[in-house]
């Protein structure tokens, strides 16, 4: 192993075990895209864990999620990402679940992405399905979330990241609680290697957070990726294709005693 | 007192009977309850001679103090024993009829009689432990047990000693100790399997009988015999032979398959026929069963309560008559039976009453009880919370006061919910009941139907109100195993809201979510069928408003 390597591996761990350190009680829900954990996905990333993607372009996203395999807990989101120079914005609204315990949610995010670094703030606001329809619910609660998050390049082909999509919230509690989540990902050119710790909040185990691992590759227009969750042990395969305006993707994860999940994205340009 | 002796090459025997005199065969002082008119003392002369009575004294022995003799009988003129022969000094109560009747007035032991013969000579039968030697030879028999006699085993046993000649017996006045041959009935052991049959069933009736005999029995020389007693005598039903021979002392259980019976209380009588037996008195035994269904049956069982109620048993009147429940008795499955008090009035047909181990505690767990419905059983038997080895907890037992069979319930309590009662549905079957706290007095709470096989009402619990949910589920079987686990939207498993257990097909609780952060949940059933042949998983979103910290 050549000097230069080792360096990379040290800094690596020295910076996940350092962020690690920060880890406080963090998922994706209401603009979860099927993507792997790096590079983060255009528009949807942006919005659901503060986190720009590195290219500038501007994309329309559209995304189904359907969670654990229950027909009453579908959803369906929209968003509009923008890209110019270092500049990184998206607009999303998506829609979750039936009226009597779903709701819909609007999202912004706004932040700033070179080659080696970026970062974004996000907000969320969410109000309470009372009927079918989502913007009608007078009385509903709303409730709303702050949050960010950051990447930076650490070395060449070497990305570490953090994500905070939570760090306030106002008014009606969000469906899942989401702290902290760090990671970082190895490229070695066609394939690339991630590690995320998130955290859980009010487990019993939640000192230990939860852990994901995967592995992309790609192959032309093609790119595959497994992962895998503990806590209880789960995992996922996804498949996109993408042309220079089109981008489809779908990811199924398994879990041993809920349902598939299984998502859905169609994006308009944003590149390959 | 010591009369004779045998010199042997290696043991010198001292005898307790005078040779050439009867002997005193069995004492019978300690009857059950009071004793009087049922005392006795039996003479065997082994003689081919007859041996007179006449001027022959029995003398009870007070072992308290010493020389503390008293005469009870002295031989008439008339009086002789026959060669071979027995004669009876007893009560008026003693059967057959003695035949001398004197009151004996025996004590209980440490204690002795003593027969002086004609000659002089005596023999000292004691029974208890005593320091006096004139009140035993060799050594003191051991205290019978009340309602048991001294018998002299065999009949002319004499070994020096009355510990070695005399043990605890069935009084046999009149008859022999040991006879040649014996079958007997082993009280007790009289079985029906089932032990309701229903009506037309066929049935099993059991016993062990016991060659109580000196001589060995061969192989289908006892037979069991099986009568319904009526009112105009025994009707017989079936018969079986004992397959094995039997030495003496040895028992064998006998089956006997009985046809069908009509429904309805029954006294059944099992006898053992043997040819020449000596001792008939002791070959039948009978038992009280019922075919069908008793008056009263058990309709929930609260075994294991939580809430200081104590635990009770529902019954129901199906006799279409009004029932007094004091003529019934409730058991558990090796407890005595308990009688109710406490109630009022007749029970109505159709109507429930509760047997309670505490009555004043159940009405003030449940205050909305008809009092006059609710008993107090005592002694309660106390229900067991856990399975044995055959998966079986414990066994209610309802009896008429005549120890008629009324109903029995067999309950395993493996997968019941703590605290949860066990019923009777429609169906005829138990299992946890619907309501968790039971429905005393009342019959088991109808669910409504479900929409689906897994329901939770309200999805959405509002952040002011006690957020408790019904957790629902109508299975494709009567009976499953269920366990409902509550997990969040990222997949993680946050709770237990239903321990695996046994739960009828179409059931309901309630859960509180009042110690979970707001948030959106996946409550995720698994169910499997008893035989574990077919799992289902069914999954639920819940809705928890709240605000965000």
């Amino acid at each position: 192993m050549s000097a230069a390597v080792l360096r990379v591996v040290r800094v690596l761990a020295r910076a996940l075990a350092w962020i690690g350190l920060l880890a406080a009680p963090a998922a994706a829900q209401d603009f979860a895209a099927p993507a792997p954990a790096w590079p983060p996905a255009p528009a949807l990333a942006l919005l659901e864990r503060g986190l720009p993607p590195p290219a500038a372009s501007s994309c329309l996203a559209g995304t189904v999620t359907r969670w654990d395999g229950v027909a009453a807990l579908v959803t369906r989101g929209a968003a509009l990402g923008i890209g110019r120079r270092a500049l990184r914005a998206a607009l999303g609204v998506s829609q979750t679940g039936e009226p009597d315990v779903g709701w819909t949610a609007l999202g912004l995010a706004v932040g700033a992405a070179t080659a080696g670094a970026g970062g974004a703030l996000r907000a969320v606001a969410r109000r309470d399905r009372t009927t079918a329809f989502g913007f009608d619910a007078r009385g509903a609660a709303v409730g709303l979330e702050v949050g960010g998050g950051a990447w930076v390049e650490a070395t060449g082909g070497v990305h570490v990241w953090a994500s905070a999509p939570q760090l306030w919230t106002r008014g009606e509690a969000p469906p899942l609680s989401r702290p902290l989540e760090i990671g970082g990902a190895v490229d070695f050119g066609g394939a690339a290697l991630w590690l995320g710790r998130a955290g859980v909040v009010g487990h019993p185990r939640g000192s230990r957070g939860e852990y994901a691992i995967g592995l992309a590759a790609a192959a032309g227009p093609m790119v595959v990726w497994l992962v895998a969750r503990d806590q209880p042990p789960r995992g996922g395969v996804g498949l996109s294709a993408a042309t220079h305006a089109v981008r489809v993707a779908a990811e199924v994860e398994g879990h041993p005693v809920l349902g598939e999940t299984a998502r859905m994205s169609l994006g308009l340009g944003g590149g390959r | 007192m010591v009369v004779g002796a045998v010199v042997g090459p290696l043991v010198i025997l001292t005898l307790c009977s005078p040779p050439a005199h009867p002997l005193i065969a069995e004492v019978f002082y300690d009857a059950v309850g009071d004793d009087t008119g049922h005392e006795f003392v039996e003479l065997f002369n082994p003689a081919a001679t007859p041996f007179p009575l006449a001027g022959a004294r029995l003398e009870a022995g007070d072992g308290a103090g010493a020389g503390r003799w008293s005469l009870r009988w002295t031989g008439a003129a008339r009086d002789t024993i026959a060669a071979g022969g027995r004669f009876v000094v007893g009560g008026a109560s003693v059967v057959p009829p003695p035949n001398v009747v004197v009151t004996l007035d025996l004590q209980n032991g440490p204690d002795a009689v003593r027969m002086v013969w004609q000659d002089g000579a005596t023999e000292v039968v004691g029974y208890g432990p005593n320091p006096l030697a004139e009140y035993f030879c060799g050594a003191p028999a051991t205290d019978a047990p009340s309602g048991q006699s001294l018998a002299r085993v065999p009949d002319d046993s004499d070994l020096g000693s009355n510990a070695q000649d005399f043990r605890a017996a069935t009084p046999s006045p009149g008859a022999a100790n040991l006879p040649g041959r014996d079958a007997a009935l082993i009280g007790g052991t009289l079985t029906l399997v089932p032990e309701q049959p229903a009506p037309a069933a066929a049935a099993t009736r059991a016993a062990a009988v016991v060659n109580r005999g000196a001589e060995p029995l061969a192989e289908r020389e006892v037979e069991l015999l099986v009568a319904d007693v009526g009112e105009t005598g025994d009707l017989p039903l079936a018969s079986a032979l004992v397959a094995v021979p039997m030495a003496p002392g040895d028992t064998a259980r006998v089956q006997v398959a009985l046809p069908g019976l009509a429904a309805g209380k029954r006294l059944l009588r099992a006898r053992a026929r043997l040819a020449g037996d000596a001792a008939p008195a002791n070959d039948a035994d009978s038992l009280r069963v019922r075919v069908g269904l008793g008056p009263l049956e058990v309709t929930e069982i609260q075994f294991h309560p939580t809430h200081g109620e104590g635990e009770w048993v529902e019954v129901r009147n199906r006799s279409g008559a009004p029932l007094a429940l004091e003529g019934f008795s409730l058991a558990d499955r090796h407890g005595p039976p308990g009688v109710p008090s406490g109630g009022a009035g007749a029970l109505r047909p159709e109507s429930l009453a509760v047997l309670a181990q505490d009555r004043l505690a159940l009405l003030v767990a449940f205050p909305a009880l008809d009092r006059s419905r609710v008993w107090e059983v005592r002694p309660w038997g106390s229900l067991n919370n856990g399975n044995d080895s055959t998966g079986v907890a414990d066994v209610v037992t309802l009896r008429e006061t005549d120890g008629t069979p009324c109903d029995r319930v067999p309950y395993g309590a493996a997968g019941v919910p703590a605290g949860v009662p066990l019923e009777r549905r429609a169906s005829g079957d138990w299992g946890p009941a619907s309501d968790p706290l039971g429905s005393p007095l009342a019959p088991p709470r109808a669910l409504p139907p479900l929409a689906a096989r897994f329901a939770v009402r309200p999805r959405r619990l509002a952040a002011a109100g006690p957020r408790v949910a019904s957790v629902g589920w109508d299975l494709p079987w009567p009976r499953g195993r269920v366990a409902v686990d509550l997990y969040d939207l990222a997949g993680r498993r946050v709770a237990a809201v239903l321990a695996e257990s046994t739960v009828p097909g179409r059931g309901e609780r309630s859960w509180s979510a009042a110690e979970l952060a707001p948030g959106l949940y996946l409550l995720a059933l698994t169910a499997r069928a008893e035989d574990g042949a077919e799992t289902t998983r069914l999954i639920q979103p819940l809705r928890i408003e709240g605000s965000a910290p």
